[in-house]
């Protein structure tokens, strides 16, 4: 059986306390499905967070990823999760 | 009520972060990149916060189809306006439903559903 590489993810159990915490409503609960993906969700988007960064400070010719290559990239990220247009003239 | 929910999140925050920084850590060595401690915990608090944004939608879905508990077909609708990110949460989502089918079949019947409504409000 070939070696798998030790996935990295986001616990179930965590994913589902901090979303509950964040509902406006006491009776809204969480299937244990809809956990998993969530989890799913928040690994891509991080993963897309870091790898945006890293381009970021890539193009820049910087050794480290740092603060300021990830605020460069975090306007295009959120809007492509909330799908505003982009507008050009 | 108020404090146990601010002590809830920063232990909540401390998971996210430690996992975040896996991640990072990863990326990083993938491409000889490191990143510095401020930029993981940027992206950490910024994926924490995403979440209030995820949760609220969640519910607002779930609530809008008179259900109180929040299913996979939410979780899709809250993945909708990324075409990649959408086919992604299709496709997982299908490979959920297959493994379900498959331990059906093996007649598993120790192991919980997940599909079960699970509590998880402390």
């Amino acid at each position: 059986m070939a070696e798998k590489d030790v996935e990295i993810c986001f616990k179930k159990e965590t994913i589902s306390r901090l979303l509950s915490s964040f509902f406006n409503e006491d009776r809204t609960k969480l299937s244990g499905d809809a956990t998993l993906l969530m989890a799913e969700m928040l690994k891509i988007f991080v993963q897309e967070a870091a790898v945006r960064s890293q381009k970021q400070a890539e193009s820049e010719d910087c050794d480290q990823v740092d603060i300021e290559h990830f605020e460069k990239i975090l306007p295009q990220l959120v809007s492509s999760l909330t799908g505003s247009t982009k507008y050009s003239f | 009520m108020s404090d146990d929910t601010d002590e809830t999140h920063q232990r909540l925050k401390a998971a996210v972060h430690y996992t975040v920084g896996r991640l990072c850590q990863k990326i990083g060595e993938d491409h000889r990149r490191e990143f510095s401690r401020q930029v993981i915990a940027a992206i950490a608090e910024t994926t924490f916060r995403q979440c209030d944004v995820f949760a609220k939608d969640l519910e607002a879905f779930a609530r809008h189809a008179k259900r109180s508990t929040v299913n996979t077909e939410d979780v899709k609708l809250a993945a909708r306006r990324s075409t990649a990110l959408s086919i992604y949460i299709q496709n997982k989502s299908e490979e959920l439903t297959q493994e379900q089918r498959d331990l059906k079949k093996k007649g598993t019947g120790k192991r919980k559903s997940r599909d079960t409504e699970e509590d998880s409000r402390e």
